[in-house]
């Protein structure tokens, strides 16, 4: 019968149809009635009260559903006899669908012969009493299936039709093959469809589930097991949950149900969980460019694919329904997937691991799109702590890995950087700058001034490389674009008026006017930035109308505002300012209250004697790194001389201006290392997932030591730390907060920072030391180690700064933008950081002969580079990024240069940069200052 | 960047057929795109119709002279922001009576008019233009010339010249600004001034003979007036052009410019808004907001 039912659906139904077309419905009846005593006679037959013919079945079928086995009485059931049954009852459902509804909707007749005989559920009772396998649960799905889609006339408002359907959904609950599952969630999601169409049914749904005892609502429990099932059957059940999500945005029943006697929304937040840790955890990067999952990316990864197809789900969920649900999903997001799982995963052992994560979490937070769990998820990042560090500033750090995880992590801000949230630029920036000590008194009223005559502009274009500048390149390759302003001849006709005319409007040949002087080569490309820079500056003013104020050193008062406190709201409270310029300064203190452990005093003590080890077991994830990194170094993950040396490299060059200090420092630093390498396997070899955190513990330590703790060797030093957890959430923060503008040695510095923090735990930090915030630092550093970056990590660099500088508010564009304004001298600007950078870029010039050749072919790669990239639709073609490539025509055949070169790409693009800054601060001039109006 | 009532309403007033507002939008199209042979194969992504050109560059003198000390290739850019940023300051202070815009052919110089509502000068409509030096804002202070030498005392009755330099001795950089020449332009008809006079007759008059000083003025409004409707003395799809009332084009035109006043929070309503914020006001905590949904 299943077989025949199914294929009834389509072909034999039609058939039927044009069958019955025209046929009375009198003549209906009386078919109908026929084949149901065929019907009934057959199964009187097998029934074993057969002197009660209908009025007891309900009470039979709780019974058959309670007792939970297939009912047979009177033995079984002859294989003609249940193939004429299927055959009438075929022929039967036919009719029933195919009757319209009588006058003012009253039922037909067939109908109401159905329900007063109880049709539907003496036949489920039939299929129960044989066999009930998923052969005839199949057969009775698809047989409701069709009446209920196809049906002319409601059939759920009877209780008669809708209860025996109620038993066999809660029949097929649970333990079911594939295709009846399939089946079952078909059916349900038609049973959605009608209740979104019909509310008065939905009354009913929840009656009929009390007549069961529980007050449930079955269609939805029901479907939740297969809230993140894949493929088809997954897919109509979360359509259909989303049917009943937003019947329950209007129905404060429903959603009440839903949120307090379901499970629905923490199902759907730790399934969230469980898909995730099917997730690779480490991904295969296709190459040193690679830096976020791009939809090509992700589409090759099926469990990728359906841990987005639920956050897709869980993002709709949240659009839809009503606000009770909204905030109890969302909170079990939180609590259910974001802390307990993936904060977790941003702090495994490995790098790669960690990498992963974050390109997770920045895919993540790309695809979410309701602002809702957009604020979950920033919410989890700005002001979450894991163990006792911010995932924030966890984060930051990170951008000054020299690996790949630096790489990724910037791509993490550039994207959350897009997202025009007031929020996030209030915790990465724009809290440091409220307070308006990184600049001089005398400068607040400068910061809303507005730059009339471009100043800030030429200064920036001022630094153009003289390798690089227009006039100096050759003229294919330069102007490119360049436009041969004409000469003037004669007067116009109309000026009379004018004595400067002469040189002064012309028409040209083709009735466009330009202006004259001598020949002038004016870059083009330069046009495209400015057009970027408008575009940009725009949709970045029009989104941040939302924003709570202007940002512009007089809303919010300077005076008022301390960097200093943290919100606390869903997290547990804290402190970790994460800021100081000077490492006195890091906040871990007031956590040294909060957290276990160690008195200031013995704190204090630890710097001049071993101290006592702290019982405490380290943080687990430290044990791991330990156990990882011991692997690493052992497995020569990575040649140790090599790395040494990144790391070294990497740091330093951040520390410019204390750059004799640290020199001599990092020698003797290496010379340890190297000693205890040759000694020791563990302690020392932890360097394996922070690698930069553990390298400043390391250098800390030695700094400690070297500072006379005398009789403990350095490698105990590093062991105690390792196991004093209130260590831990130091060793990130510090790679990044140690490095800039200082002028304290190193090492000194590094050793205060570790026992001398609950000294100053007093002072407020916001107004002894001016800071623009750990964020700004890091971008900087790496931004001034541009010269041996590499291009795609310049590429993302020079775009976030640019996605920076485009924001409107005044703070902000006039710490990166106004090169007018004066600082405190321990910030340092980006135009310090460009400048700088001009000047190491002028002696690799003037010292290196081929420097121009190099610097042509640079040129040529990246156009070739950029025409590549324009046909394709990918996040890595940004306008902005499309901007910054030089545009041209077809590129006279480039002498190829090898990606390594470093320096030369990145003298190229710094130009670029240059342009695209100077652009975007012209368009300020103007933009910024006009009244949106549209 | 918005094109300001300013413009839009002395160029709808301006109009004198009506093809002439599909003519200059067009031509407005045309340089706002600039896919001039001149670029070759550049094309710039067309820029929105009603956005300042910025592809109108300058000044011969920049490349004689690195006013900023940089690339001459920039100077144009640098003239051109200087200038568009001076506008856009003028349809800020929103200046009584007055108004101006570019001309098509160069930023250095705008067309204007002024409208006179009280005193001696009462109803004289006087179009001028406003010569930019292309130093700017390095040289010597903006030029304001009337069409039609007004009979004013320091107005040159030959070349119509206003005498502004008595204003500005010295033009100043951040400090002086183009809305204030205009200003300056519409004050000296309510405050007469004859020191000095570039018109020796008119001061002499206004001393001794107040009576014949007003008779000449109304007449030389009247003049002008008369006026109104000529041509523009300069051929420039921008130059000002008054035309009489044509409830064809100008009923609809007044519709709007009335109708725009309510529009921005309309418009805000139905913009799809990008930015996010959960700061409350006058916090600097993230997710301050009351309405955020509890995490825990």
């Amino acid at each position: 019968m299943a077989s025949m039912v199914a294929n009834g659906n389509r072909d034999g139904r039609q058939g039927e149809a044009l069958v019955l077309k025209g046929v009375d419905p009198e003549t209906c009846m009386i078919v109908f009635k026929n084949h149901w005593a065929q019907v009934v006679k057959i199964l009187e037959k097998h029934d074993p009260l057969r002197s009660n013919t209908s009025s007891n079945m309900a009470a039979l079928g709780v019974i058959g559903l309670s007792s939970g086995g297939p009912m047979r009485f009177g033995g079984p059931i002859p294989g003609d006899e249940a193939s004429a049954v299927q055959n009438y009852v075929e022929h039967i459902l036919f009719l029933l669908m195919e009757e319209d509804a009588g006058q003012a909707g009253a039922m037909g007749p067939i109908l109401e012969f159905v329900v007063m005989e109880n049709v539907m559920e003496r036949l489920f009772l039939w299929s129960l009493r044989r066999q009930f396998t998923d052969d005839m649960k199949l057969e009775q799905l698809k047989m409701y299936e069709m009446i209920v889609g196809q049906a002319r006339q409601p059939l759920l408002h009877h209780k008669p039709v809708l209860r025996p359907l109620m038993m066999l959904l809660s029949s097929c609950s649970g333990t079911a093959g594939p295709e009846v599952e399939a089946e079952l969630v078909s059916l349900l999601n038609q049973l959605c469809c009608v209740l979104a169409k019909d509310q008065s049914v939905l009354e009913l749904f929840f009656h009929t589930s009390e007549d069961q005892g529980a007050a449930n609502f079955l269609i939805f429990s029901l479907l939740i097991p297969f809230i993140h099932r894949e493929g088809l059957v997954g897919q109509q059940a979360r359509d259909a949950l989303l049917l009943i999500m937003s019947l329950s945005a209007e129905n404060q029943r429903v959603a009440q149900h839903i949120a307090e006697n379901t499970y629905f929304c923490p199902v759907l937040a730790t399934g969230l969980s469980g898909l995730y840790s099917s997730l690779p955890t480490k991904l295969e990067v296709p190459g040193e460019e690679w830096h976020c999952l791009h939809r090509e990316d992700w589409l090759q990864m099926p469990t990728l694919v359906q841990f987005l197809n639920s956050l897709e789900f869980c993002n709709a969920v949240i659009q839809v329904a009503h606000p009770n649900i909204r905030d109890q999903l969302v909170s079990y997001i939180y609590n259910g997937f974001l802390v307990p799982v993936l904060a977790p995963a941003l702090h495994k052992p490995t790098l790669e691991e960690v990498m992963t994560t974050t390109a997770y979490l920045d895919l993540f937070v790309r695809s979410v799109s309701e602002p809702v769990l957009l604020q979950t998820f920033l919410s989890f990042i700005l002001l979450h702590r894991h163990e006792n560090v911010h995932i924030l500033d966890t984060l930051v750090s990170r951008i000054n890995t020299p690996f790949q995880l630096g790489t990724v992590s910037l791509a993490l801000f550039q994207t959350l950087i897009g997202l025009y949230c007031e929020d996030v630029m209030l915790q990465l920036i724009l809290r440091y700058l409220i307070p308006c000590n990184h600049m001089m008194l005398s400068q607040r009223r400068v910061v809303k001034e507005r730059d009339f005559y471009s100043v800030s502009a030429a200064k920036i274009l001022a630094l153009t490389p003289s390798c690089c500048s227009p006039e100096h390149s050759p003229p294919p390759l330069r102007q490119l674009d360049s436009i041969l302003w004409s000469k003037g001849t004669d007067n116009s006709p109309n000026t009379g008026t004018m004595e400067t005319e002469e040189t002064f409007l012309e028409e040209d040949g083709s009735g466009y006017s330009c202006v004259i002087g001598s020949e002038i080569y004016l870059d083009v490309n330069y046009l495209h930035y400015l057009y970027n820079a408008r575009l940009g500056i725009s949709s970045c003013t029009r989104a941040c109308q939302v924003w709570s104020a202007p940002y512009d050193g007089e809303d919010p008062p300077p005076e008022e505002s301390h960097p200093h406190p943290r919100p606390r709201p869903p997290c547990p409270p804290q402190t970790t300012d994460p800021a100081p310029t000077n490492q006195l300064e890091l906040e871990w203190d007031d956590s040294y209250d909060a957290g276990p452990v160690v008195s200031p005093e013995a704190a204090t003590a630890e710097s001049s004697k071993p101290p006592q080890l702290p019982a405490a077991e380290p943080p687990k994830h430290i044990q791991e790194m330990r156990r990882t990194a011991i692997m690493l170094v052992k497995g020569s993950y990575i040649e140790e001389s090599d790395f040494q040396d990144d790391v070294m490299v990497y740091d330093l060059v951040a520390k410019k201006d204390a750059r004799d200090t640290v020199t001599k420092g990092s020698k003797e630093v290496k010379a340890h290392v190297a000693d205890h390498n040759s000694n020791l396997q563990s302690p020392l070899a932890e360097v394996g997932d922070d690698l930069m955190g553990q390298y400043e513990e390391l250098i800390r330590t030695l700094g400690s030591d070297e500072a006379g703790t005398g009789g403990s060797s350095p490698v105990k030093t590093v062991d105690k730390e390792f196991r004093n957890p209130v260590v831990t959430p130091m060793e990130e923060d510090e790679v990044d907060f140690s490095s800039f503008s200082m002028d304290t040695p190193e090492l000194e510095k590094q050793h205060s920072s570790l026992f001398g923090t609950k000294l100053c735990s007093g002072s407020t930090r916001s107004h002894s030391v001016p800071f623009t915030g750990p964020f700004v630092s890091v971008l900087l550093s790496r931004l001034e180690n541009m010269l041996d970056n590499s291009l795609h990590v310049n590429l993302l660099l020079t775009g976030i700064l640019a996605q920076l500088a485009a924001y409107p508010q005044p703070l902000l564009q006039s710490f990166l933008l106004n090169t007018n304004m004066v600082f405190q001298p321990s910030v340092r600007s980006l135009y310090q950081v460009l400048a700088s950078l001009k000047n190491q870029i002028e002696q690799q010039a003037s010292t290196k002969k081929d420097f121009p050749k190099l610097i042509t072919s640079a040129q040529h790669c990246l156009l070739a580079r950029e025409s590549s990239l324009k046909g394709q639709d990918s996040r890595e073609c940004s306008p902005l990024e499309a901007g910054r490539m030089m545009k041209s025509s077809p590129p006279p055949q480039p002498k190829t240069i090898s990606l390594a070169r470093t320096e030369v790409f990145a003298t190229v693009l710094f130009t670029e940069f240059l342009k695209e800054l100077a652009a975007i601060a012209q368009e300020h001039s103007i933009l910024s200052h006009v009244p949106m109006e549209e | 960047m918005n094109l300001n009532p300013f413009w839009s309403m002395s160029t709808n007033t301006g109009r004198k057929r009506s093809d002439g507002e599909e003519q200059s939008g067009e031509q407005q199209q045309q340089r706002a795109s600039p896919a001039r042979p001149s670029f070759g194969k550049k094309q710039l992504p067309s820029i929105p119709k009603n956005a300042v050109p910025i592809t109108k560059p300058a000044s011969p003198a920049a490349t004689a002279q690195l006013a900023n000390g940089t690339h001459a290739s920039y100077g144009p850019f640098y003239l051109e922001y200087s200038l568009l940023a001076e506008f856009t300051l003028v349809i800020k202070q929103k200046l009584p009576g007055i108004y101006v815009q570019p001309s098509y052919k160069s930023a250095l110089m705008w067309f204007g008019v002024i409208f006179i509502r009280h005193g001696l000068y009462q109803d004289g409509v006087f179009k001028f233009t406003v010569y930019i030096p292309d130093n700017y804002p390095d040289g010597e202070c903006p030029r304001v010339v009337f069409d039609i030498p007004v009979f004013h005392p320091l107005v040159d009755p030959v070349s119509g010249e206003l005498d502004v330099r008595r204003a500005f001795t010295k033009w100043r950089r951040n400090h002086n600004h183009i809305w204030q020449v205009l200003m300056y332009a519409r004050t000296v008809f309510y405050k007469i001034n004859t020191m000095e006079p570039l018109n020796p007759e008119a001061a002499v008059l206004y001393d001794k003979d107040v009576q014949l000083f007003k008779s000449k003025v109304i007449d030389s409004v009247k003049l002008c007036n008369s006026h109104l409707f000529d041509q523009p003395k300069m051929d420039d799809p921008y130059a000002i052009s008054f035309s009489s009332w044509n409830p064809a084009i100008h009923d609809e035109a007044k519709e709007r410019m009335f109708s725009h006043k309510r529009r921005p929070e309309d418009h805000h309503k139905g913009l799809q808004v990008s930015g996010l914020s959960w700061v409350k006001p006058g916090s600097t905590q993230p997710f301050s907001k009351d309405d955020n949904p509890p995490l825990s």
